[in-house]
């Protein structure tokens, strides 16, 4: 079976997804399951009253399946008790959608544990937080804060100084139309991270904050550019051979690593 | 024609093309009353001799090569092993060490792993962020080891088009062969033999609307192989296996029109690509280019868009008649996304709202036409979806 071999079911949900959006408010509380990585994210706010699910609405990235899983689940779980809505498993989604293409029936049938973790939320205490709460919860038991207390060791950079890596950038024109990763050293390496973009399409900002903490202009002038952010990101080691190829990236949201292509890495002296 | 008759609006010219119409007619006598065996020493076998020779000869041609050097397959992926695997085999006392690229068609990436197995080792070379390798950069990574380089001229995903001549001329003289996967650029660009010092290339029929199931290694004189297919020793010895007479036919009469078309073809789609870049570019927010500006084939336009992910981009496009590709995970068996824009730099998420449109020969500017009416809203819905996107 092909990986988008849906039912018609699932492709109705897919194309009018219901009960989309976000829910504001006191009685909210927020699920979230899965990383853009992956290629899924879904948040599930729930409204509940009573003990029951008063409203229920979503937001996913992600493929067919997920966003019609996503909208599948608001109507199975819209008005039930919250004991009655943790008994709805990734198989009653699927079921209630005549099936799934079995390769999607694991990464894309979050539907069901971003609802659960609505409702584990909601049970604890915790409202309605701001996005980016767990990730600074997260961050903060995973690395030293600030944008300047680097302490680990990054492998590799002493091997490709000059082939790559360079603690400082007189001209930017040396580093035209290269992928460049800037690691965040505060308010000069931002700079630099922008004057690259007059020179090359490709310029990566890495830091290990979940948020920029840069003056209120620079951080606007950055969002509105196209300096690609990585945050609660940590740089392992600078890899290739007789020059810079790659960087091996810790994501400390997910407790995961990864490799990125790129030509030069920036690592400004203090 | 397949895509003209119909409302769908087919741009997904890279996973497979419609056999164009002169081929079919050329290759339905083959089937009943010209049908036949070349190994047969009757008539009708000698008739099958001829009309196989024959082929061979449409088929150098349309590379500019001698029909010796043309060995007939199933397809480009057995070309590739053939070339990779029986060159590797064959002249393995002259090192174990070949070079490939990280932006090759999935078939060579995994027959490296298998020579890998065998004991050669496999270095591969990363491209820049426009998916170009750089000569020198493929140069530094040559040893005294390396019997061989193999590197694809063009992507069939993003379309950037390789400097094989560069590359050629570079490896010319160094006892270093040099393969080159052509299916990307085959019938788009001029793949002349003559005039480019390449020792191995693999093409395919259906990508010149030639029938699928069919292809061919073009062998330079000199150049010595094993067989990795044993049998009846047809082919020099180096395919074995009856050869399919009507895909052979309906492949040298592609490579046929192919020859004689290319050149305004090429121009009238190079227009077409680059309207829909621009349109798409701006019409679309927050949506950029993968691959190179210039350097890229004239049937391909590969953009992605932040915030989105392919395979829901691919379905809405469905829904609207509109067949593409995407580069994303979920469209894929293995779950991975594209390893070719990973290799450009690209991060997982940015990888996954990639969309491939690859134009050809039934294209239209009526095609261009209603994915710039259907797309930008498509790509709107999706996004007010999506918990990631937030316009600039």
């Amino acid at each position: 079976m092909k990986s988008t071999q849906y039912s018609e079911k699932t492709l109705d949900h897919f194309r009018n997804p219901r009960n989309v959006g976000v829910l504001e408010g006191d009685d909210v509380a927020v699920g979230r399951v899965g990383n853009p990585v992956c290629g899924d994210l879904m948040e599930m706010y729930v409204r509940v009253k009573d003990d029951r699910i008063d409203d229920i609405k979503f937001q996913t990235f992600g493929c067919g399946s997920a966003i019609a899983t996503s909208s599948m689940i608001t109507e199975l779980v819209m008005g039930k008790t919250l004991d009655e809505a943790l008994e709805v498993t990734r198989a009653d989604v699927a079921d209630a959608l005549d099936g799934l293409p079995p390769v999607k029936m694991h990464c894309s049938n979050l539907a069901a544990d971003a609802l659960h973790d609505a409702i584990k939320n909601w049970r604890s205490g915790k409202r309605l937080e701001p996005l980016g709460a767990d990730e600074i919860a997260a961050a903060a038991k995973g690395c030293s804060s600030g944008a300047t207390g680097e302490t680990t060791v990054i492998q590799g950079t002493e091997d490709y100084a000059g082939k790559g890596v360079y603690a400082s950038v007189a001209d930017v024109t040396a580093l035209a139309d290269k992928r460049v990763l800037v690691l965040d050293k505060g308010v000069a390496s931002a700079r630099l991270a922008l004057e690259l973009t007059r020179v090359t399409p490709r310029v990566i900002f890495l830091t290990e904050l979940d948020a920029l903490a840069l003056p209120d202009e620079l951080a606007s002038e950055i969002k509105r550019s196209d300096v690609k952010m990585l945050f609660q990101s940590r740089l392992l080691a600078v890899r290739g051979e007789g020059e810079v190829e790659k960087v091996l990236v810790h994501d400390l949201d997910e407790d995961s690593d990864y490799e990125l292509f790129v030509d030069a890495v920036v690592l400004l002296e203090d | 024609m397949v895509s003209s008759q119909t409302d769908e609006v087919y741009l997904d010219y890279q996973s497979a093309r419609p056999v164009d119409h002169r081929v079919v007619e050329a290759m339905q006598p083959y089937f009943t009353e010209r049908f036949g065996n070349p190994a047969s020493l009757h008539g009708v076998g000698d008739r099958a001799t001829e009309a196989l020779e024959d082929s061979r000869a449409k088929v150098a041609a349309f590379l500019n090569a001698t029909p010796r050097e043309i060995i007939f397959t199933s397809g480009a992926t057995e070309s590739n092993n053939l070339a990779l695997i029986g060159f590797a085999r064959r002249n393995k006392r002259s090192g174990n060490h070949v070079v490939i690229t990280e932006m090759e068609h999935i078939s060579i990436l995994n027959i490296a792993k298998y020579l890998e197995q065998e004991g050669f080792r496999v270095t591969r070379v990363p491209p820049d962020q426009y998916g170009r390798i750089s000569p020198e950069r493929l140069r530094a990574r040559v040893t005294d080891e390396t019997i061989l380089v193999s590197v694809g001229w063009a992507s069939n995903e993003i379309g950037t088009v390789q400097a094989i001549p560069a590359i050629a001329e570079m490896l010319r003289g160094t006892g270093v062969a040099l393969h080159v996967d052509a299916v990307a650029a085959e019938g788009q660009l001029p793949v002349d033999m003559a005039a480019v010092p390449v020792d191995l290339l693999s093409i395919s029929s259906n990508d010149i609307y030639g029938p699928q199931g069919v292809g061919a290694l073009y062998v330079r004189k000199g150049v010595r192989l094993a067989a990795v297919t044993m049998g009846g020793g047809q082919e020099r010895g180096l395919r074995s296996g009856t050869e399919n007479l009507p895909g052979v036919v309906g492949m040298a009469a592609a490579a046929g029109i192919a020859a004689g078309e290319m050149s305004a073809e090429s121009v009238r789609l190079a227009a077409m690509r680059d309207r829909l870049i621009r349109e798409v570019l701006s019409n679309v927010p927050d949506s950029h280019l993968n691959g190179h500006p210039t350097e890229r084939l004239p049937n391909n336009a590969h953009f992605r868009f932040e915030g989105i992910e392919g395979e829901s981009l691919l379905l809405s496009l469905r829904d609207e008649g509109i067949a593409v590709s995407t580069g994303s995970a979920c469209s894929s068996k293995t779950l991975e996304p594209s390893h070719t824009l990973i290799s450009c730099g690209l991060l997982h998420e940015e990888a996954h709202g990639s969309l491939e449109l690859t134009l050809g020969r039934f294209s239209r500017e009526s095609d261009v036409d209603r994915v710039m009416q259907v797309l930008p809203g498509v790509v709107k819905r999706l996004r007010g979806l999506s918990p990631l996107y937030r316009a600039k």
